[in-house]
């Protein structure tokens, strides 16, 4: 491999981990957007939605009616995770919630390991997913094209769901004001009920893509996915939706950069690098890249 | 709130009086069991508890140890140092077992075998591979599995003298003393007989993207002869896999970690021409006996084949305590402890299990697997003709 | 006069350290080892929820990365500690002037905590600016910095493999001393004029700068003194475990140890130690449940996992129920309770 090649190489490996994180990181900057909730239980849907369509499968369910089936179980399970934890917290300080939701994460791994085993299970991906594209000596994974254009089809979705529609707009309102737009009378728990089931829906799909790359499911699968998309929301400006996407593939980059360019020695310390430089942001921008520099009144 | 919590305390606390009120003592031998049933090591201890599970129940349905039952008294870890510890202290003092054993990992069984040593009864540890452990706990930890020095040494020595590789690429799990421990004496003995090592490489226990790692490898201009790739049984499928899509068509070799169902599962053809050393060889159709009885008998109780290298070493340690109270001739923790230093060439799935005079880790021979049309087949059984220091 | 209130003044603590101290002596001399495991964890997590109270329920600077500092104690202590023969045999490659030294528990201790403060100070000079969930986000950031570290820095640390053959200095009462001073010293501040401030600068920040409160100097105070705690109970810690790698320390134990401060209530220190006293033996009495058990005829099989998921749900019980937690930032008025109890028998003896 020449010198380009490697750099092209690297580059598509990171774009196509930035989109996975990305399609995370919308869940979970549309839910802080509206609630200043920072869902850690995120990660657990991809969980949820990875194990059912396995299950599914392994009932003789063809991959694409399973997946679907996986996919909506997903969005079933964020609106009930809604529903039951976070909807008495209502108003709740911020910590609270966050706390809860680190609640809700104990309690949906450990209901997992009960029903499922803690053991991993291989998680059969259909051929099309592992077919790999060859452009001289640069491979690419189907796997990465379609999560990269899965991605950008959901994320251009979403774009126009957040600005042509009603509900995207009175979703967008909550999120600028939640008390004024409940005065608007805006039905704000249909609104957050919305945020969550899109965020989980994208979730679902997470899951698969993840599960088809890494080729096995387990309990903890979940957590990895959040930390990550934490992150990226983070680095993008907690509840920017842009930000949020712009945020992830800078992690996917920064990722990729900091494991293929650093000298070995180094390369173990990839993620301290990684949450070192996430902290300056927050030091120098604290509303991220695309955080609005929101002023205190007055 | 306060006082509806005091009801449910003292509820809960009468009902666990109530279950441990009822148990008799008489008919039983006691020994105890530590894994961890959930948390970040529960998927490599599971197997090893359902393993053992199977061991006890196949021992007392032909008639137990001594004309006595076996109960093994079990607490989960919860990955966790201090529950260990506490765990092994209630089963040392509360439910006075003779013996204990458990865990896959250095860390939790140094949390609990101290315990065991200080109430005068062994410690078998059926997976942890570190060849310093039963330095740390003198006279009383011992291994049911060859130490890592042994095998990477084994390993070493087969892609020397039979793959006539001259340079290697190394991958490290940064994460677990396991894969440290197997890639450092694998490097070592290679170094040793001549070989080099081109790129070592490294990742974190639960990395799913190798994709930089692979990039890395492929920018190389010498091309290595092998991987050499130390990694646990949860991530091995993976790496495999996204290597080899990634277009990498040399053998890989590892360690026992490769030993799962998993590897071909998660890699498919991906495992081809992959070799790892481990206890023996799990096949439903090209084991021994004892190994095809094992996996029947596995399958029929937990309906899943054994899911690791660990459900047979679960399975060999409970065979062994029991084995050796029965040559003491009794419970007696120091008389078990005898019997089972004198242990000689006892059969087991994993291979026959010896321990020389003053060694607590058993003379085992190391098995090479070549992974060949999706099923696990023979490669060569080896003894190692150097083993690296601890 | 004026000696006898200085004497009714020292009657409360005068009675809870005699208590303290007749509970504990009990429980060395009579109590199995099993029970007094429990009574040092309870001790080691009073440090650790009294002294992660001093910054999250005073200050409202809510660090999620407290552990790391716990992290920093017990390896730093662990490093001092250790007998020379062993570390020459597991840390062969620590600098010379390390390589001899085996010190005794206690400077080994306050050295620990005294590390953990200076990472604190050096780590909070700039967090301290941060705000609510940022400065959460951040502190997390910093607990997988410190995991990172551990897990690499093999010539101090041993990286990923076990810390094994720390002595087993922690016994029932350097421990409970520990819990008992830190238990005072948290009270003591949070009642004084600069726990106030503190308290001023959590609920409104703007209005206590006009009264000239230094947000991020008193926040910084309580934040080093925290992580100073903190680094005393990690060194504890390891000393009662004796063996542990850098995993110990990370999510789950901090997650535990919030759980207990959350429950007992953000900014009492009573509280604090409710929180951990049901926390501890509730998990322990779920713990021993969830192996299964027989009640008559009915036979219930082990469901390992199942206190874990109690517990969380109690967790979101009590955050929905009684989101300030059980004592609500209010404290237990000791004074107050005695001098009823005083009252009642004198009415008593009045009759």
């Amino acid at each position: 491999m020449t010198s380009t090649e490697l750099l092209l190489q690297q580059l598509i490996n990171a774009v196509s981990i930035g989109s996975l994180y990305a399609l995370m990181a919308i869940g979970l900057a549309m839910v802080f957007g509206i609630l200043r909730l920072i869902n850690f239980a995120h990660g657990d849907l991809i969980m949820v939605g990875s194990y059912v369509t396995l299950l599914l499968m392994l009932l003789g369910l063809p991959f694409l009616l399973a997946a679907a089936a996986g996919v909506v179980a997903s969005t079933i399970a964020g609106l009930i995770m809604e529903r039951v934890a976070y909807r008495p917290l209502r108003g709740a300080h911020e910590i609270a919630m966050l706390l809860t939701s680190f609640s809700v994460t104990i309690f949906l791994e450990n209901l997992a390991i009960i029903l499922f085993r803690p053991t991993s299970r291989a998680f059969p991906a259909p051929a099309v997913l592992r077919s790999v594209i060859e452009i001289g000596q640069l491979r690419v994974a189907g796997l990465d094209l379609i999560a990269i254009i899965v991605a950008a089809v959901l994320l251009l979705g979403l774009t126009l769901f957040v600005r042509r529609t009603n509900v995207g707009i009175a979703m967008r309102a909550a999120s600028q004001d939640l008390l004024a737009a409940r005065l608007m009378g805006i039905n704000v728990n249909k609104v957050i009920a919305t945020a969550f089931a899109i965020g989980s829906f994208l979730a679902g799909v997470v899951g698969l893509l993840w599960s088809a790359r890494v080729g096995k499911i387990d309990p903890l699968m979940g957590f990895n996915p959040v930390l990550k998309a934490f992150v990226a929301s983070v680095i993008g400006g907690l509840g920017s939706l842009p930000g949020a996407v712009i945020g992830a593939y800078v992690l996917g980059g920064l990722e990729i950069l900091l494991q293929g360019l650093l000298p070995s020695a180094l390369t173990p310390y990839r993620d301290a690098f990684v949450f070192a430089i996430l902290i300056a942001l927050l030091l120098f921008r604290p509303n991220g890249i695309l955080g609005s520099t929101e002023r205190e009144k007055i | 709130m306060k006082t509806r919590l005091a009801i449910v305390l003292v509820a809960a606390a009468a009902l666990i009086l109530v279950g441990c009120g009822g148990k008799g003592g008489g008919n039983t031998i006691k020994i105890g069991m530590l894994f961890n049933m959930t948390g970040a090591q529960a998927s490599l201890d599971a197997p090893s508890a359902n393993g053992a599970n199977l061991a006890a129940k196949e021992i007392n349905a032909a008639g137990g140890v001594l004309g006595k039952q076996i109960k093994l008294v079990s607490f989960d870890g919860k990955s966790d140092a201090a529950t260990i510890g506490t765990a092994a202290t209630q089963l040392a003092q509360t439910e006075k077992v003779v013996a204990m054993f458990g865990f896959s990992d250095s860390d939790m069984v140094m949390a609990a075998a101290p315990t065991a040593a200080k109430a005068g009864i062994v410690f078998v540890t059926s997976g942890a591979t570190s060849p310093k452990l039963p330095d740390q706990v003198p006279d009383y930890l011992y291994l049911a599995c060859f130490g890592d020095n042994v095998q990477a040494a084994a390993g070493a020595e087969y892609a020397i003298n039979s793959l006539k590789a001259k340079t290697v690429y190394l991958l490290i799990d940064k994460g677990m003393e396991y894969t440290l421990l197997l890639g450092k004496y694998f490097k070592e003995r290679f170094v040793e007989q001549g070989g080099t090592v081109v790129l070592e490489d490294n990742y974190q226990t639960g990395d799913k993207d190798f994709s930089a790692q692979i990039t890395k490898l492929k920018g190389q201009k010498a091309k290595p002869d092998m991987l050499y790739i130390a990694a646990g049984p949860d991530d091995v499928g993976t790496i495999v896999k996204q290597f080899r899509d990634a277009g990498v068509k040399s053998p890989i070799m590892g360690g026992d970690g490769y030993d799962t169902p998993l590897l071909v599962q998660v890699a498919g053809k991906g495992a081809e021409n992959v070799y790892f050393t481990t206890h023996s060889l799990m096949d439903p159709k090209l084991g021994t006996d004892a190994v095809k009885k094992f996996i029947a008998a596995y399958q029929a109780e937990f309906k899943v084949p054994p899911e690791n290298a660990f459900a047979g070493l679960g399975y060999d340690t409970v065979k062994l305590l029991a084995d050796s109270i029965k040559r003491a001739g009794s419970a007696d923790p120091k008389a078990i402890r005898k019997a089972l230093q004198a242990t000689k060439d006892l059969p087991g799935v994993t291979g026959a299990i010896t321990y020389q005079e003053g060694s607590r880790i058993p003379q085992k021979g190391v098995t090479v697997i070549l992974v060949k049309d999706g099923t696990f087949t023979l490669a060569q059984e080896v003894v190692p003709q150097k083993v690296p220091q601890p | 006069m004026a000696m006898s209130t200085r004497l009714q003044r020292l009657i409360p603590p005068a009675v809870m350290i005699a208590a303290l101290a007749a509970i504990l002596g009990a429980t060395d001399l009579v109590a199995g080892d099993y029970l007094q495991r429990i009574v040092i964890i309870i001790g080691i997590n009073v440090i650790l929820v009294a002294s992660l109270n001093l910054s999250n329920g005073f200050t409202g600077v809510f660090s999620l990365g407290h552990v790391g500092f716990m992290a920093i104690g017990a390896y730093a202590a662990s490093i001092l500690t250790l007998p020379v023969h062993l570390k020459a045999v597991n840390l062969p490659d620590l600098p010379g002037w390390l390589q001899g030294v085996a010190m005794p528990f206690l400077p080994a201790t306050l050295i620990a905590g005294l590390i953990a403060m200076l990472v604190a100070f050096a780590v909070g000079l700039s967090l301290m600016r941060l705000n609510g969930a940022y400065i959460s986000v951040a502190t997390l950031g910093f607990l997988v910095i410190v995991q990172v570290v551990l897990v690499n820095w093999d010539q101090f640390t041993r990286g990923a493999r076990t810390f094994a053959g720390v002595p087993a200095y922690a016994t029932i009462w350097n421990v409970w001393i520990w819990a008992a001073l830190t238990v005072y010293v948290v009270w003591r501040i949070g009642a004084s004029a600069f726990g106030r401030d503190m308290r001023a600068a959590r609920d409104n920040e703007i209005a206590a700068l006009s009264l000239g409160v230094s947000v991020i100097r008193s926040r910084l105070l309580a934040f080093c003194m925290s992580a100073f705690l903190t680094g005393v109970a990690g060194s504890l810690w390891a000393h009662f475990i004796t063996s542990f790698s850098p995993k110990s320390f990370f999510f789950t134990q901090a997650f535990s140890i919030i759980t207990m401060l959350v429950i007992g209530g953000l900014g009492s220190v009573s509280g604090s130690v409710i929180g951990v006293f049901l926390i501890t033996v509730l998990s322990e009495l779920l713990r021993n449940a969830e192996r299964g058990f027989d009640i008559g005829a009915l036979h219930l099989p082990p469901i390992y996992g199942a206190s874990q998921i109690l517990m969380a749900v109690l967790f979101v019980l009590v955050i929905v129920f009684k989101p300030a937690g059980l004592m609500g930032g209010r404290e237990i008025d000791i004074r107050g309770i005695l001098r009823r109890i005083g009252a009642s028998r004198r009415g008593k003896g009045a009759a």
